[in-house]
């Protein structure tokens, strides 16, 4: 390895996509933080005085509310997402390896469509004279309002984050060995109480980090609250769209998406931080 | 093998399975449907929206000159920055490794509509209008992460011994890396390529930002369509992006561990 130290190799290597990062993600957001902290205007973008005011406007009613709905929506669907997930974790996890690959292609195929599209499959179901009303009508009901409201929105965004939620529980199941749950049986635990000693105080780093996970990428949200939403029932996501967009009030919507970028971020470390400290854990053992 | 899933779980997980996929179906029957309004069940079989699709200068614009485009050269180059990022990081030790992979994973942290904002507010200050190579940077940051994780997983299976092996044998570190290294590192290259090229082809949150009126990408413009209440035309464009990615993570799934990637 002597050439390697007269010759910093990996500097070039790791270097041009540390340039590329650089300019492309660490300026970029550098410039996000200069515009949030620069007080709007209709004509010049923004004044060059230095304010506080576009952080301090987060505190009004309107952004009170928006966050307050957005992060609700969040959390309504990771629990959704848990429901959902942690079945469907335990069973891939213990699956034969043929089913556990059909399982793993039927869950990861979805994911990788674009969200619009699933989103599309949704509104086709759910809409005014969708497969669910059809359903309803046939079996001599009253059509339902399904579309543009806060159940169509959870709706969508669980079908989309699900994945998210299944993988890393999946995978922490996966590291319990199998006749660690037949000890527990065998000395006489029904399969629950089990399940509650066992299995699930070995998983909790994997739930907790699908929980992270699902909650900091649906309060980021746009395309699902855009495209099955109420217009008056916002997310934080088509706020940032909006102001950036539509209405060009670019330092407002640098304090919108930063503030949500420490929020995404703190949480993101949580997740990284539960999952390594599980595996350190294993490897102890 | 009596750790299998009790039964009372099986209602959870079939409800699982049909909600992910319903929308897909939907959408690949809608597809082939006679009626303008989007009705599903079909009342019979057509390929009229799949000629449509081809006759609409926007969706053919869209599909062909924007999206694959942009998702083959980022698929190219996120292989390229990928793979070399990824030999820096497992290969060799220095200081500040641990924090510098952080950093190439970064962008897998950040929501992808808050960097599409960020980057289009970056893109105005310098006055780059937007086209195919707007949209191209931005992918690239997105879809190089999973190049770094598939092709990392691939090195830490192999042995460095090998290419020690081949340089005792008189080939230089540059030639033992392409005629030892590379040649077994194909699958996971392959995987990171196919995955990034996916990742960017259904990619709608960047796009949103970074597409411009001559480079909107097939998602924008399914985004709009939708928007405006469109034809079933939206459904046969999806059905084409449904079977081209079905079968790109098939191949992966076939080829190399597709957990490692995503």
């Amino acid at each position: 390895m002597d050439g390697v130290r007269s010759r910093p190799i990996w500097a070039f290597l790791t270097g041009p996509y540390a340039l590329f990062l650089l300019f492309l993600l660490l300026v970029p957001f550098a410039n996000v933080v200069m515009y949030s902290l620069h007080p709007y205007s209709p004509t010049k973008v923004f004044l060059p005085e230095l304010t506080l005011d576009n952080y301090r406007k987060i505190f009004d009613l309107y952004y009170v509310r928006l966050f307050g709905r957005t992060l609700r929506l969040g959390l309504i669907t990771t629990a959704v997402c848990v429901v959902l997930g942690y079945p469907l974790a335990y069973f891939l996890a213990r699956a034969r390896p043929r089913v556990q690959a059909l399982g793993l292609f039927l869950l990861i195929m979805p994911l990788m469509v674009s969200a619009v599209i699933r989103i599309f499959g949704w509104i086709v179901i759910l809409g005014r004279k969708g497969l669910v009303n059809q359903t309803l009508v046939a079996l001599g009901l009253e059509p339902i309002k399904l579309l543009y409201s806060e159940t169509a929105v959870v709706i969508g965004l669980v079908n989309i984050f699900v994945p998210f939620m299944v993988l890393p529980i999946m995978a922490s199941i996966e590291r319990v060995p199998p006749n660690l749950e037949e000890a527990a049986q065998n000395l006489g635990a029904n399969w629950y109480r089990m399940f509650r000693r066992v299995i699930l105080p070995l998983s909790l780093p994997g739930l907790i980090s699908g929980c992270l996970l699902v909650y900091s990428l649906s309060i980021s949200a746009f395309v699902t609250p855009a495209l099955m939403g109420n217009a008056r029932e916002r997310m934080a996501g088509q706020q940032i769209y909006d102001e950036v967009l539509v209405s060009f009030n670019w330092p407002s919507a640098s304090s919108l998406a930063l503030t949500l970028v420490l929020l995404t971020i703190a949480l993101m470390f949580g997740a990284l931080f539960a999952t390594r400290h599980a595996s350190r854990r294993d490897i102890a053992s | 093998m009596s750790a299998r899933a009790p039964r009372p779980l099986l209602p959870f997980v079939v409800g699982a399975y049909v909600g992910l996929l319903a929308p897909l179906v939907v959408v690949v029957a809608v597809s082939f449907g006679p009626s303008v309004a989007f009705e599903f069940p079909p009342r019979g079989v057509t390929l009229h929206w799949f000629e449509a699709f081809f006759a609409s200068q926007a969706f053919v614009t869209a599909f062909f000159r924007v999206s694959l485009v942009v998702g083959v050269l980022a698929a190219v180059l996120a292989t390229v920055l990928g793979t070399s990022a990824a030999l820096g990081l497992v290969r060799f030790r220095f200081f500040g490794r641990e924090a510098v992979e952080t950093f190439f994973l970064a962008p897998l942290l950040v929501p992808e509509i808050l960097l599409g904002a960020a980057l289009y507010l970056f893109y105005a200050r310098l006055a780059i209008q937007a086209s195919i190579w707007t949209l191209l940077w931005g992918h690239l940051v997105i879809c190089t992460p999973y190049v770094i994780r598939s092709v990392t997983a691939g090195l830490v299976g192999l042995d460095p011994r090998l290419e020690e092996a081949a340089m005792s044998l008189g080939a230089t570190r540059v030639q033992a890396f392409f005629k030892v290294t590379l040649p077994l590192l194909r699958s996971s290259l392959l995987s990171g390529a196919i995955f990034a090229f996916i990742i960017s082809f259904s990619d709608i949150n960047l796009a949103l930002f970074l597409s411009g009126p001559e480079s909107t990408s097939l998602p924008v413009h399914i985004f709009s369509e939708i928007q405006w209440q469109g034809e079933p035309t939206i459904a046969a464009a999806s059905s084409l992006q449904i079977v081209i990615i079905g079968m790109l993570v098939l191949i992966v799934q076939r080829m190399f561990r597709l957990r490692l990637v995503v």
